[in-house]
Formats: C-alpha cells, structure tokens, sequence
C-alpha cells in the first residue's frame, strides 16, 4: 500500500487549492469539537469526584453568598462515625450566577490548606501562606488569565489578598480558586461572618459509607440553629452548576453536528477527485492495479485529509485551552476547560473515523466504476 | 501454442434497446512473439477487442486464452494480478498519471509486482533506456512532447516484460514524423524482446510495418493478403 504514497500525496498537492480549503474545514471541525469535548470532561471531572468527600451546606441554599452555617457544627460533625476530618469553609465568589471570568476565594484554616488539598506551589512557599493573614496562594489557571504572581496583591471586591504563592493541583478546576484564611476571609466581607462559614467539607474514613453519614450528619445538626444539607461533593457541584449543565449537555450536538459537517465536506471533496479522475483510475486498473487497490487508495486520500486537519483543529483547541486559562463557572464552582489526554484520544480518534466513513462512499464508486466505458470517457 | 486464441467470441453492447454486436463469432490466433496489426472501418469493434484480449472488458460469449489462461473464467480481482504480469497496454492518449514523473510513471506496473526497490530502478531504467528517454525521467508529462509522452506509455507497458503488448492506435495523435519514430521504436522490440504486438491503426504505412495484418470486418477477422515483404527479423517463425 505505501508504495502508492508518492502518488497519493502528489494528487493531493497537485490539487493544494482544494486540499488546504478541505484539511481547513475539518481543522475548524474538530477544534470545535475538541473544545465541546473539554468542557463535557471537565464538567464530568467535577461532577464524578470521588465520593470520599462530602459538603455540609446550608438547606435550601444555592448561592455560597446565602449559606451560613455555624463555624462550631465542625465539632458536631467530628463526633460522627465514618468522619475522618472536617474542615470549615467560607466562601466568597464575585458573581453567582453563570459567568466566564468567576473569581472564587476559598478560606479554610491555613494550617489545613495541605492536608484537604494536595496542591504543588509552582511559586512562593507555604510559611508565608501560612504566616500571613491576608496572603492567599493563586491557582495557577487564574493567574495565568489575571497575570498574577507572587508578591502581587490582588482585589477583588473587599478582599485584598497578597500573593504568596501559584500552586498547581491534579483537578485543574481547583486552579481557578483563590485560597485564603478563613479568619481573612470572614472579616473582610464587612459582613459580620465571624463564626459563621459556608459549608463544612467532611473526609470520610476509609470504608464509611458516604449517604449513612451524610444523613447521619443532617439528622445531628437538625436540632441546630440552621438545618443542612449534606451529600458528596460530586452531586453538591452537579447542582450548583445543575444551569450550566444542561447548557454544556447541548453543546455536544454542536460537536457532532461540526462533524457531520466535516464527514459531508470530505466526502464531497473526494467524490470530486475520483469524478475526476475516473480515466486516470480506469488506466490504473488497465495497468493491473486492482479495485480492491483502488478503494484503499481512494479511503486513503480522504482519511488522509481528515487526519491532518483534524490534527490541527485537535492541537489548535488544546493551545487555546492552556494558554487561554478558559473556564466557566456558577455559584462558586468552576469547570476548567483544559486539554486531556481524553480529549486528545477522543479527537483523534474520532478524525480517524470520521475520515474512513467520509470516504466510503467515494471509494466504493471509483472501485465500482468499469474500465472501459471510464478510459472513452475523456480520451 | 498460439500465445492468443480467440475462439468463438461475440460481444455485444446495448443502447438502449438497440444491440450492437462489433465481434460475432470471431475467431483469432497469434503466436508469440508475432507483430500483428489490426484495421477496420471506424465503429467495426477494433478497440473492442482489444480490451477483451487486454482483459478490461469481458466477451458475451466464446473464450479467450492468454497465454495458456482461460481469462473469460478469471474473477475480476484475479483479473487485475493476471493483467499486471501478461499485459502491456498502449492508449492513444491521455495515459500517464499527470502527477508522476516519467520515471514512476513507467514504475506503476512494477510496484504492482513482488519487486524490490532495487530491482524495480533496473527495470525502469532499461525501459527508459529502449524508448531512449534517460536524459527525461524526472520530466513530468506536461513538460513533455506528444512523442515522447507517447514512449513513455510504451516504456510503461514494457517493463513488467508482459506476455503481449495491446496498442490501440498508438500513433492516432502523433505527426508523420513521431508516427514512425514510435512505430520504428514498436518494432524495435517486437525484434528485441520477442513480445508478442497486437496493435490497432487506421494508417496502412504503420500496419505494414506487422508481420501479419488482419482487418475486421462485420464481426469476424480477415487476414490481408501480404503485399509487402516480411522484414527479415520476423521470417524466422
Ligand atoms: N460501452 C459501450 N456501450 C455501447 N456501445 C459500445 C460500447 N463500446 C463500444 N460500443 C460500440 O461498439 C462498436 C465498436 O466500438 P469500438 O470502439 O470497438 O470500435 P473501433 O473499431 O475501435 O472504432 P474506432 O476505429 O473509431 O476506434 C461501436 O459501434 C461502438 O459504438
Ligand atoms: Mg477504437
């Protein structure tokens, strides 16, 4: 087969107008589609987290800005079987609803930053994190799109944190977040928050069940002065982006419909080339190549042009994504648009297919055609 | 054992409801390494049945056997490997892939066959060398004359070192001129390397050039009467 290669990509380049313009359109294909692919693994990542964790939020709440719990629930929550540690967590976003550019600062007891999260700080150091009052460590998506580094001071609303350090964290929507203290953070707000947080996460001990103690803590806290709502923080940040979710569940029939597109452009592109090259396929044939040869070569082509623009839209998408630090989020939970290997497979794979199924039907027909009535044709 | 005989063949076209029949009943044989050459009014089924012997075409009825192959019996993809080593076909016209140079065009029926790189550049070279082509094997058809486009296609139906070499009006295109270099050229290795030539033409100069010539008429095949003499090199059958 790779002995017909020069062949194949002569014809190709011979027809370079028509062959950029087809390797584009599928390029543009798959970059939408790799990009609709991303915000479907992200959202996935988020809403599928391992159900070891569990957020106590305020019942009937939404919006981070609503729910206040006391601070103290933390030593109720510890007594609990099945708990292995709680930590308190007050939440400040500048925008709850549904937004591109969601800033979210998180405050939680510096000292247990490391142990509830397993961040790498690519700049600063933890002791003057730590040491600090108003320092709060960046994640690294959100300081590639703000321009943050360490030492910066950074403002949002009332808060006015200083940066003490970049960190980078395996779940790339943490990288939108801001960490700070949990005492800065409910000082600052002007709100008299002291004593109050958002929510309670809870690390479950090996084996506990995650719904026994997650009622287990709802029914505890019921005597309380504010009744909760407690479950795994999979299903807690499914329903704050419960919006957002059937919005990104749509855009998936964007992605398919960019290749379906993309299947009708290269099979119109081929069935083109064979049109015309009928007599140049019907000499090959005299020469003894046979049709079998013929439709190899003619899914060649096309799968050839599939790959190299799909190609490009894939590694096109994935430069955006990293270098754009993208994401979209709502009431304090963000979807990091990155690039993953998933992603990367998936295109990948999908140009492959893609590239076959378009060309079919172009190379049943040209295999199909007879010799001699298509060498009268022209000659 | 006659290399090609046709034996009983009829073949028949339909347009629309109307049957055209350009071969009824005809019959054939040639010995190798013959030169023989075809006529016939416009229309008479020349090209026909040619195809039919070149094996891109297949007869209503009657058997056709090539070099000890029945081929009228052969699957269509048996056809295509039986075609890359017997056969050599010569068009009029329009028969070099425009994206390949001479060189890999007159390669196409080498990579069909199991030959190695090596090996397929000798052959390559040899038949650039008998149509006297060396100096343009990376001249692509565009950059190249009537004529020696038309050497090419001969080179290219050579150097698989076929069984026959079909040739349907090889010199249709060409001037008076290139007419004779080409045929000059056909029966140089008709001599040289002792294939088999079955060529059809509408110039009695280039059908006198065969050792034998045949004209269809109404379906069947006529021998002509020999009035020119044999050249000396084809006597010896
Ligand atoms: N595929 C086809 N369908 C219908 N009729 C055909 C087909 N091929 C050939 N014919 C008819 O068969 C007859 C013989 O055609 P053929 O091409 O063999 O003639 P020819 O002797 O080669 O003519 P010329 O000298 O003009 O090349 C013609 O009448 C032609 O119209
Ligand atoms: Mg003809």
């Amino acid at each position: 087969m790779f002995r017909f290669l020069p062949y194949l990509l002569k014809t190709l380049w011979r027809h370079r107008t028509r062959t950029l313009l087809t390797v584009s359109g599928s390029a543009v294909a798959l970059f939408v589609f790799s990009f609709v692919l991303s915000v479907q693994v992200g959202l996935k990542q988020l809403t599928e987290q391992d159900d070891s964790v569990l957020v106590v939020f305020q019942a009937n709440k939404f919006c981070p800005a609503t729910s206040h719990l006391p601070q103290d629930y933390e030593l109720k929550i510890r007594e609990i079987p099945g708990v292995r540690n709680v930590v308190p967590i007050q939440v400040f976003t500048n925008n709850c609803r549904a937004s591109l550019d969601v800033i979210v600062f998180y405050g939680i007891p510096a000292e247990q930053v490391r142990q509830a999260r397993d961040f790498t700080l690519r700049s600063g150091n933890w002791s003057e994190f730590e040491s600090h009052q108003d320092a709060g460590i960046v994640g690294h998506r959100l300081a590639t799109r703000r321009k943050l580094k360490t030492g910066d001071k950074f403002t949002v609303g009332a808060v006015n944190v200083t940066v003490a350090g970049i960190f980078t964290s395996r779940n790339p929507s943490e990288e939108d977040y801001v960490y700070c203290h949990l005492g800065f953070l409910q000082r600052t707000r002007g709100l008299d928050l002291v004593g109050t947080v958002t929510q309670h996460e809870v690390f479950l001990a090996p084996g506990a069940d995650p719904a026994t103690v997650a009622s287990e803590i709802d029914e505890r806290l019921k005597g309380g002065t504010v009744r909760t709502d407690t479950r795994t923080k999979g299903v807690f940040q499914a329903s704050s982006l419960a919006d957002l979710i059937d919005l990104i569940d749509l855009s998936k029939y964007l992605g398919y419909a960019c290749l379906g597109l993309m299947t009708v452009l290269l099979s119109t592109t081929t069935i083109m080339t064979v049109e015309d090259r009928v007599q140049q396929h019907a000499v090959l044939q005299t020469l003894g190549v046979s049709t079998g040869r013929i439709f190899r070569l003619v899914l060649a082509e096309c799968l050839l042009l599939s790959v190299l623009g799909g190609f490009i839209g894939i590694f096109a998408a994935a430069a955006t994504l990293t270098f754009s630090g993208m994401s979209i989020g709502a009431e304090a939970v963000t979807i990091a648009f990155t690039p993953s290997l998933e992603v990367l497979m998936t295109g990948a794979m999908v140009t492959v297919m893609v590239g076959v199924i378009a060309g079919l039907a172009p190379a049943w027909r040209a295999s199909r055609a007879e010799i001699v009535p298509a060498l009268r044709s022209i000659g | 054992m006659p290399v090609i005989e046709v034996r009983d063949v009829t073949k028949q076209f339909m347009k629309g409801s109307e049957t055209i029949t350009p071969l009824r009943d005809a019959n054939l044989e040639i010995e190798r390494g013959e030169f023989v050459s075809l006529m016939g009014a416009s229309g008479t089924g020349k090209s026909t049945l040619l195809n039919l012997i070149a094996s891109i075409d297949r007869p209503t009825s009657g058997t056709i056997v090539v070099n000890g192959t029945d081929i009228t019996r052969l699957s269509r993809s048996k056809l295509a490997n039986w075609r890359a080593a017997n056969i050599g076909y010569v068009f009029q016209t329009h028969n070099l892939v425009p994206v390949l140079t001479a060189y890999e065009n007159i390669e196409l029926p080498l990579l069909l066959l199991p030959l190695n790189r090596a090996e397929r550049r000798k052959r390559v070279e040899i038949a650039l060398g008998a149509v006297d082509l060396l100096d343009r094997a990376n001249h692509y058809p565009r950059q190249l004359s009537g004529g020696q486009e038309q050497r090419v296609g001969i080179a290219r139906a050579i150097v698989a070192d076929p069984t026959v070499v079909v040739a349907d009006e090889p010199t249709g295109d060409l001037d008076e001129t290139t007419s004779s270099q080409i045929l000059d050229l056909l029966q140089r290795l008709n001599r040289e390397l002792g294939t088999t030539f079955l060529m059809v033409t509408h110039d009695p100069d280039a059908a006198a050039i065969a050792g034998r010539r045949l004209r269809l008429e109404q379906g069947r095949l006529v021998e002509v009467a020999d009035h020119v003499p044999v050249p000396a090199a084809l006597e010896v059958r």
